[in-house]
């Protein structure tokens, strides 16, 4: 077991590692000038790009760049912005070009508010779905099964982003049915109402999926022999269904869960761009639009890392539930 | 939220198909038949593939007939000229940049608000990009992931430990946020952007679009192949072809590959409507097609803000995009079903 956990942690870590190389390389080392995009002139000429290279420490060699970087991110960085220092804290992830603030501060001020929308989505997701799958599994091959497929299944082929789109056309602001959201530091109490929508509408496309795999999952168990032995021991059908079943049934659709919350907490993007949430995925979109790499590279790679992490977790997770995965 | 059809389309499709099956065998299975007719055979009988293959062929039609069907609009009045695809038309809207006429016989959905250009024809040009984007990228991709996953599951080894570290390694990558930062660095890469007119800039956006989309896109079909041909490899017929001395080359692509045909095509199938929302939400969010190229995704961005004034802009490429998708998408599925009957319970 220590030998699996320990590989394993250990592949995690060159994943990350790569991702850093990677993405550094891609980003600084790649033909996109950060420069060009923040003159202040409408043209630039050459020294007054080369002094704008110069104050964000972009003539230096590579290496050097990247190993300041790479410090910086267990012992921190102190920065001279216009006279003024600027102190970067662990894990420093560079200062904005725009802001001049810590490329952390940026992120994690900002993570809450993704957060508190993940949140919302998993639950939606997970009620809505598990309980239409475990119905549809139930109910298999009636016209109530057929509906509650087939709707999920064309719901879930439309483009997300559309069905995202017109709903928050259509719901705030045309029909002002649910609020528009607001900035966290209003306080969390105000924030919240203008989650419903986006909570509601991107759940209700996520649960599409967790429909048809609790259906599936659910009518596999329900066929097992000890499910058999339950009924024939007179267990009444909503104990069996709901207890002996369900449990079975939902091991693998935690795998999928543990895998979606990741990709939410690192892909609502879109979500947040529509509905206007300044989360991390907007600030990201922000900073591609201003040429701002350090937010950029530093989004990468946090996400990179709750990515990793998530599957870390639910690959240890998924050994002690079935030892057979440690072998291979 | 993943748009890419690698991410979690694998381990989706995994965790959807049933293992122990006690479901009885289906009665059209007959001897003498290549599980590719047998699948083909049911394909034909299933309604809903048969209405979204029409569905499909109708698009096509449109993409390929764009130029004509634009040209069978009549001449408008106040212009005097017919409606093309790019032609700017500033008599047709008024201070405020709203269109004076509706849907008019010379542009049968109105034309685009502040340019007045044609919408009828941005629309049929539109439903170009999306088509040759979603099947050269399925394609591409596909070649990629079937090539990388062979590799990897049949040489096994230092090999295998490498390719599959990479696809762990790209999984992990925050794909969209990705392809949406590495478009614009690629084609500056490619093209300088001073010297070349947009229509140029627009080509090379084009086929940076396909090249991004597919290097991140491979990895869950590389995943299925190595998975099923380290299966593979230890069968009798197998092992038989490599004692009898058949080369490796002849043994992956004679024997190993033509049992992967079925899991190959419903991956690309699903691929292709996979990809096309790629394209038209990295439209939609600034790093898709430019001008001058016709892409719904974009018309759907440039509408939005108008869309309660003026929803004729917004609801053609909507209704385009998500019937195409909604099409591709089901009769992926009816493919996969019919490959794998026991899916569909």
């Amino acid at each position: 077991m220590l030998t699996y956990l320990l590989r394993r942690i250990a592949l995690a870590l060159t994943v990350v590692l790569a991702t850093l190389v990677a993405s550094f390389l891609l980003f600084f080392a790649g033909p996109s000038d950060p420069a060009q995009a923040m003159c202040p002139e409408q043209r630039c000429s050459t020294d007054r790009l080369n002094q704008i290279r110069e104050s964000l420490g972009m003539n230096r060699p590579l290496i050097a760049q990247f190993s300041e970087y790479f410090t910086g991110l267990f012992v921190g960085r102190d920065f001279q912005v216009s006279g003024d220092t600027v102190q970067c804290s662990a894990p420093c992830l560079g200062l904005s070009f725009l802001t001049n603030r810590p490329v952390s501060e940026e992120i994690f001020s900002r993570f809450p508010a993704t957060v508190l929308l993940t949140v919302g989505v998993v639950v939606v997701f997970l009620l809505v779905g598990v309980s239409t799958g475990v119905l549809a599994a139930t109910v298999r091959g009636t016209a109530a099964d057929r509906m509650l497929v087939g709707g999920s299944q064309i719901f879930g082929s439309i483009p997300p982003y559309i069905l995202l789109l017109l709903f928050a056309l259509y719901t705030t602001r045309l029909y002002p049915i649910f609020p528009q959201a607001g900035s966290l530091s209003d306080g969390v109490i105000q924030f919240l109402p203008g989650l419903i929508a986006p909570w509601i509408i991107l759940g209700l496309i996520t649960a599409t999926g967790y429909t048809r795999y609790t259906r599936n999952s659910m009518i596999e168990t329900l066929s097992m022999d000890y499910v058999r032995t339950a009924r024939s021991k007179g267990i009444s059908e909503r104990k069996v269904v709901g207890k002996h079943a369900l449990r079975a049934a939902l091991s693998p659709v935690l795998t999928i869960l543990g895998l979606d919350v990741a990709a939410l907490l690192s892909g609502t993007l879109i979500t947040e761009r529509i509905f206007e949430i300044d989360g991390i995925g907007r600030r990201a979109l922000a900073a591609l639009g201003q040429d701002d790499l350090p937010v950029i590279m530093g989004t990468v790679l946090v996400t990179a890392v709750i990515v990793v992490s998530m599957n870390l977790i639910v690959d240890i997770a998924y050994s002690f539930v079935d030892p057979r995965v440690r072998l291979s | 939220m993943s748009t890419l059809p690698g991410a979690a389309a694998e381990i989706r499709a995994e965790a959807s198909e049933p293992r122990s099956d006690a479901a009885p065998a289906p009665s059209d299975v007959r001897t003498g038949r290549s599980p590719g007719r047998v699948a083909w055979d049911r394909l034909k009988k299933d309604k809903v593939a048969l209405v979204c293959s029409a569905i499909i062929l109708f698009f096509i039609f449109v993409a390929v007939f764009a130029p004509l069907l634009v040209s069978l609009q009549s001449v408008d009045p106040i212009t005097g000229t017919k409606a093309d695809v790019s032609t700017t038309q500033t008599d047709l809207v008024d201070v405020n940049g709203y269109p004076i006429i509706g849907m008019t016989s010379a542009h049968w959905l109105g034309v685009e608000k502040g340019l007045g250009r044609d919408l009828f024809a941005r629309w049929a040009y539109g439903a170009r990009p999306s088509l040759v984007i979603g099947f050269v990228a399925a394609a591409a991709s596909t070649v990629i992931g079937v090539t990388l996953g062979l590799l990897a599951g049949y040489l096994g080894g230092v090999v295998d430990r490498a390719i599959s570290w990479f696809i762990d390694f790209m999984l992990s990558l925050p794909l969209l946020l990705l392809v949406v930062a590495v478009v614009p660095i690629v084609e500056l890469r490619f093209g300088d952007r001073g010297s070349l007119s947009a229509g140029e800039t627009s080509t090379i956006r084009f086929w940076v679009i396909i090249a991004v989309l597919v290097s991140f896109g491979w990895m869950g079909l590389a995943r299925l192949v190595r998975g099923e041909v380290k299966s593979l490899r230890e069968r009798e017929f197998v092992q038989a072809a490599r004692a009898i001395g058949v080369p490796t080359r002849q043994v992956l692509f004679r024997e190993i590959l033509p049992n992967l045909v079925g899991p190959i095509i419903v991956s690309a199938s699903i691929a292709v409507p996979a990809y096309i929302t790629a394209e038209a939400t990295l439209s939609f969010l600034g790093a898709g097609l430019v001008e001058p190229t016709a892409s719904w995704g974009r018309t759907i961005a440039d509408a939005q803000n108008s869309f309660a004034r003026y929803p004729l802009w917004l609801w053609p490429p909507v209704l385009g995009i998500s019937l195409l998708v909604l099409a591709m998408s089901l009769l992926g599925d009816s493919i996969r079903d019919a490959f794998d009957p026991n899916t569909r319970r």
